[in-house]
């Protein structure tokens, strides 16, 4: 039985990953030929990109071509985030590591790609018409701020690592105690307990709920269980519990700050081809189109990227099913898929620091 | 059981951590007409790039430089551009590769010289032209030149006409090029003739690089 959880749980992990689009086997080659999905992928974007220049330069005479700019651009924004690129990574993997629920992915995808969408802006705005900076300047400043996202990364998955290896380690002393014949009742003791760790992505940290004691918590937790129908048949069940908040709580000032990390560490390096359209916009006269340009292309990618981290949270939740058939283990499991997302994002981000792997280039400056 | 599922966790951590991501998309494109430079004695002294930029990256490239008459740069006013997107390719080692009857070499090119930009109002483009000589000229049966972007930030290709020009070449030797992703892969022109198709490249499978071949029996 456990087996067999472990391997769903393995190839659910693998879907989760597969859909990163991140790491194509073709990635490990020196020389990839871009075949197959990704090529497709690279080859469509790469046709919308450059149909952007040409409806730039025919909507300064006809009106009408910016509809057609608009389209492109979704389409471009949709592309664009199918290829590789960290943030859908990062975000799938934060999602999974935290416990969140598809409609918080969604929210993360949207504010994160919006927030990308308006760095763009903001740079050319501000370097290129009052400074008259040049892309050498641009290129630098992007840097910059690549380097604090990245480092914002590492910090986010730092401490999704600390929250979650203490959480593994508590169901590891757990499958150890009750091997050893340790009461049923005692177990759920440490389950809930460990729950209280998990809710540390609240606002409040883990030495409230010291003082709190058990009673607040656990009303917490059930709060959350009546309204997620999804887990109603794992209430009953030790680790049905704590959750990510709710679609109203998201709104709340505790729900969006502690989502905000994740959206500023993903969103806040532009991408390099809005900058450069806002750019070609702006010397076509056209600044306007271009802004709403980048905009509409980044509903586009955080459609693309909603869709993806939906498929992680599906693939987290499936393999929560799973675990549910195996009460020690498959917690223990669970956990450890969460310290395994949790050292994706962190390496993720060391690797985007160190340069090791590239998300984006300015080209040659 | 329990090491077993940890390690196969920290397996598939590891594994896509370690994989390293080559296929990066592009938000420039070049155009690019080759010449390979020879001596009178028959060696190949450097290859001559003149890579054209697309249209958004040239006004993006071009973007707050100072200019004496608009929609217009001149070389003078493109020098500094240069010097900085000269610079700037020595880190990749100016996405040009060689191989020498059949052997690849490092450090095979000596530093860029007679560098400078073109750009073209009516098109609104950039071209950016600089010699890259060989640190000591090559006299081979063989001789490849790659021009690509192993992390594909910059998409390169071949130029549709005259992509490759053997420049005073002895008169037996002869260019051929190959595209990634070509349909018809591979193709081969040879300069002096007519277009036809060699089978020399047959069985290498598709290539990520634009190759320049050039044999001189």
């Amino acid at each position: 039985m456990l087996g067999v959880g472990v391997v769903v749980l393995v190839l659910a992990a693998g879907a989760v990953t597969g859909a990163f689009a991140q790491v194509s086997p073709l990635a490990a080659m020196r020389q990839p030929p871009p075949t197959g999905i990704v090529g497709w992928v690279l080859a469509e974007q790469a046709m919308f990109y450059r149909a952007l220049s040409g409806l730039i330069r025919a909507a300064k005479t006809d009106g009408s071509a910016l509809w057609g700019l608009m389209g492109v651009s979704f389409i471009y924004g949709i592309f664009h985030a199918a290829g590789p690129g960290h943030g859908k990574a990062v975000i799938s993997s934060y999602l999974v590591a935290n416990e969140e629920t598809w409609r918080r992915g969604i929210a993360l995808s949207f504010a994160s790609a919006l927030l990308q969408a308006l760095t763009a802006v903001v740079i050319v705005a501000v370097a290129a018409l009052p400074l008259g900076a040049t892309a050498k300047m641009m290129g630098e400043t992007v840097r910059v701020i690549e380097i604090v996202s990245y480092g914002l990364i590492v910090l986010l998955g730092a401490r999704l690592l600390w929250v979650k290896g203490r959480g593994f380690l508590r169901a590891l002393h757990e499958v150890r105690s009750s091997s050893q014949a340790t009461t049923v009742a005692a177990g759920h003791v440490h389950h809930t307990h460990e729950n209280h760790a998990r809710c540390d992505r609240h606002d409040h940290g883990h030495d409230d709920h010291a003082l709190h004691g058990h009673g607040h918590s656990h009303d917490h937790a059930h709060t959350h269980d009546h309204n997620h129908h999804e887990d109603d048949e794992d209430s009953a069940l030790p680790w049905g519990h704590a959750h990510g908040p709710e679609p109203e709580e998201l709104a709340g000032p505790g729900g969006w700050r502690r989502g905000l990390s994740a959206i500023v560490a993903v969103g806040l390096r532009p991408c390099s081809g809005a900058i450069i359209v806002l750019v070609f916009a702006l010397a076509q006269g056209l600044f306007l189109a271009g802004i709403a340009s980048t905009f509409v292309m980044g509903l586009g990618t955080a459609i693309t990227v909603s869709a993806i981290a939906t498929l992680a949270v599906a693939a987290r939740t499936a393999a929560k099913r799973v675990a549910a058939t195996r009460a020690g283990y498959g917690t223990l499991a669970l956990r450890g898929v969460e310290v395994g997302a949790a050292l994706l994002v962190m390496a993720f981000g060391i690797l985007l620091l160190t340069g090791y792997m590239a998300s984006e280039r300015m080209g040659m400056f | 059981m329990l090491y077993r599922f940890v390690l196969l966790i920290l397996g598939t951590a590891c594994a896509l951590v370690a994989t390293k991501r080559a296929d990066a998309h592009p938000h420039v494109w070049v155009t690019m007409t080759e010449e390979l430079l020879y001596a009178p004695d028959g060696s190949v002294t450097g290859v001559r790039h003149a890579w054209t930029f697309d249209d958004m990256f040239s006004a993006f490239a071009t973007e707050g430089i100072a200019q004496k008459r608009k929609g217009e740069f001149t070389r003078d006013e493109l020098g500094p551009l240069a010097k900085v997107n000269i610079e700037s390719l020595k880190d990749y080692a100016y996405f040009t590769y060689a191989r020498i009857d059949g052997k690849r070499h490092k450090d095979v090119f000596a530093e860029p010289v007679d560098y400078y930009l073109d750009y073209d109002p009516k098109e609104t483009v950039l071209t950016l032209h600089f010699t890259l000589p060989f640190k000591t000229p090559v006299k081979a049966k063989a001789l490849e030149v790659e021009v690509y972007d192993p992390e594909f930030f910059i998409d390169f290709g071949f130029a549709e006409k005259d992509p490759v020009r053997l420049v005073s070449a002895p008169a037996q030797c002869t260019a051929s090029i190959a595209k990634p992703n070509d349909g018809n892969f591979p193709s081969s022109l040879r300069l002096d003739q007519a277009f036809q198709t060699s089978e020399a490249n047959a069985g290498m499978g598709a290539s990520f690089a634009n190759k320049i071949s050039v044999t001189c029996p």
